[in-house]
């Protein structure tokens, strides 16, 4: 369907808020770091000097930047993997739920309306090694909890900080993709003698694959690129480099390290990354996987 | 042999609702039984307790003797055939056909050569590595018969299987059902709302209203002996001619002026019914009743005449004739009819049952 306007300016009108939005805070921006990326600054920004692509040059010899760009697929993989389990998994339990449907699937629902920072203080009060009940109790159970000294620790409260808000909304797909397996299809495999686990795994499973790559790559976007708040709010990227993933090295090396050629160079992969991604996205996922 | 025995079977949910007070049935070996009735009278849900799938509140079920009512579906050596087919869309039709068999570890070969079988039986050989999505209606329906005839299960169940098909080929399988369960001998329990399916697949039909059943025999039992009006209205289309009437000493008083001679001891309210296709057409001295005519459907072979009775303006009671071959009727006229006492039904109007 096309909608003709009568006249030519009031399209434009409509849409130059979004436009004048999408200009200043995303145009503009990536356009300086374009720029930025091949100078080099001084650390009070008084003078730069063209350089090329030595900051690039720079980022690829760097052997920390390779380290971070590891930790950060581990890390998005984590959060990725460990918050569709676990929402399938709870998205299962709550299909199943008779009495008080609403009430759980609601209160399942509500940690996604915590900001991220917000989120991560709350894992960093609970895990804190002086006083949060969670790491008390790791050691009264022998768990000698401490993020700030133990880098593994550190990377599983920064997946654990990240995930948890991200399997509520993972968990919303869930359910409503279980809810649109037809009733039929299950009962037909229990009379074809499917045991529960079985019918799970074999029919329902196979029926959500579009929903969970879905929510996979959108996952690995938010671990990539949204979780900014939750590192900088429980480890600041450490101890050492264990939890400085791609987007918290951008804000490490430009504003704590001063580096700000070097800073916008990583600022111009991640577009590309993120390029990258939405490509991945357009092609696999806009095509959609019918069944009927 | 007694194959399938529904004793008292009562279905009441947890709000309380009574479905179905109280049902007995028992089928024979090999026997093709079709549950019919309106929506909502209960026989998806009786199909439903017979599978499994939904609990029995009370009496007993007994396949070949043996009680089920605990069992789960997959033990009831039972297959189904459901109204919208839940094929398995992500499986080829192989697989949806053998899925059941692999449930039961059943050795590859044997699978094999038995889904090859009834792809062949079903003429579904050439769409074995299709998935449902790339099929047809009809294609899908025969794969979801496939699917429960390669288990060689003791008990077919059908609901409603061919309701989501276009009325040509709903005939077509219609007759393909019947020559399958014939040659494969399977006990059979069918559901559908639809009366011819109902007549011309069952060796024994079971009429259902409101979760009771009103009378259980053959078709032609039904046809000719209706138990009540309820059964008499549903079975045959269009359906029979009902009025109230008194039955007096003369005979059967369906108005002031219209008294049917009848020698008979009852008294008292009773429906009468005919069937349309027993009314006849005489001339003005000999007629029972005289009907305007208000929509004449011409189909051909026959002719159906819808009609008000022309009765003291006392009601206006609308009733259906059925002629063979072609006629056309002015519209408004009037028409002068017979009815064979022959061809009457009679059932009480309190208790609602035949006289």
């Amino acid at each position: 369907m096309t909608v003709t306007f009568p006249q030519k300016g009031l399209p434009w009108l409509l849409l130059l808020p979004q436009l004048l939005v999408t200009a200043i805070f995303f145009l503009w921006p990536a356009e300086q770091a374009l720029e930025q990326a091949f100078y080099q600054e001084d650390a009070f920004g008084l003078s730069r000097e063209f350089v090329g692509f030595e900051n690039f040059i720079d980022l690829f010899t760097d052997p920390l930047y390779y380290q971070s760009m590891l930790t950060t697929l581990f890390f998005s993989f984590s959060v990725a993997i460990l918050g569709i389990s676990v929402a399938l998994l709870l998205a299962v339990m709550a299909d199943r739920v008779i009495r008080g449907k609403l009430a759980y699937q609601t209160l399942l629902i509500w940690p996604y309306a915590v900001a991220p920072a917000l989120a991560g203080v709350l894992w960093w009060i609970l895990f804190d090694p002086s006083m949060g009940p969670i790491a008390l109790w790791l050691n009264s159970a022998g768990v000698d909890w401490n993020h700030y000294l133990n880098g593994n620790q550190a990377m599983i409260l920064v997946v654990i900080a990240s995930t948890w808000k991200q399997i509520s909304y993972n968990f919303l797909f869930f359910l409503a993709g279980l809810q649109a397996v037809p009733r039929s299809l299950i009962e037909a495999a229990s009379i074809d003698g499917a045991s529960p686990f079985k019918r799970f795994w074999t029919i329902v499973f196979p029926l959500l694959s579009p929903t969970t790559f879905f929510l996979l790559v959108v996952n690995l976007v938010y671990a990539f690129f949204e979780t900014f708040g939750v590192i900088d709010a429980t480890t600041k990227g450490g101890p050492g480099q264990s939890t400085n993933t791609l987007v918290y090295k951008v804000f490490e090396d430009g504003f704590v390290g001063l580096d700000l050629g070097g800073s916008a160079a990583q600022s111009v992969v991640l577009m590309g990354i993120v390029g990258l991604m939405t490509v991945i996205q357009f092609r696999f996922i806009e095509r959609k996987v019918q069944y009927s | 042999m007694t194959d399938v025995i529904l004793e008292k079977i009562g279905k009441t949910y947890p709000n309380g609702y009574h479905a179905i007070p109280s049902v007995d049935l028992s089928i024979e070996e090999g026997e093709f039984i079709v549950l019919v009735g309106p929506s909502g009278c209960g026989k998806s849900t009786l199909l439903r307790m017979v599978a499994g799938l939904e609990s029995i509140s009370d009496g007993e079920l007994r396949i070949r003797g043996e009680r089920m009512n605990e069992k789960e579906p997959a033990e009831r050596d039972i297959a189904m055939v459901f109204q919208n087919y839940a094929l398995y869309p992500h499986m080829t039709v192989y697989n949806n056909m053998a899925y059941g068999l692999k449930n039961r570890k059943v050795s590859k070969e044997v699978i094999e050569k038995k889904v090859t079988d009834v792809a062949e039986m079903l003429g579904l050989t050439d769409l074995l590595q299709r998935k449902p999505g790339q099929l047809s209606g009809g294609q899908r329906q025969r794969v979801a018969m496939g699917r429960a005839m390669v288990r060689d299960p003791k008990v077919f169940l059908f609901d409603e299987p061919l309701s989501n098909l276009d009325a040509k080929l709903r005939v077509q399988m219609r007759v393909e059902i019947r020559q399958l369960q014939r040659k494969l001998g399977t006990t059979t329990l069918y559901v559908t709302h639809d009366q011819v399916e109902a007549m011309t697949l069952a060796d024994r039909l079971v009429v259902l209203n409101k979760g009771n059943a009103e009378q259980i025999g053959t078709p032609m039992d039904l046809y000719n002996k209706p138990a009540t009006p309820f059964v008499a209205s549903f079975i045959g289309s269009p359906s029979m001619n009902l009025l109230p009437a008194n039955l007096v000493e003369q005979g059967i008083k369906i108005s002031n002026s219209l008294t049917l001679p009848l020698p008979h001891d009852y008294r008292g309210g009773v429906v009468w019914g005919i069937r349309p296709e027993h009314l006849e057409v005489s001339d003005e001295q000999n007629a029972d009743f005289a009907l305007r005519i208000q929509a004449v459907e011409s189909l051909g072979a026959e002719t159906l005449i819808h009609g008000l009775l022309e009765e003291e303006s006392k009601k206006g009671i609308p009733m259906v004739v059925r002629l063979s071959g072609p006629h056309l009727p002015e519209l408004n006229s009037l028409m002068w009819l017979t009815a064979p006492v022959k061809h009457w039904h009679l059932f009480d109007e309190i208790t609602q049952q035949r006289l």
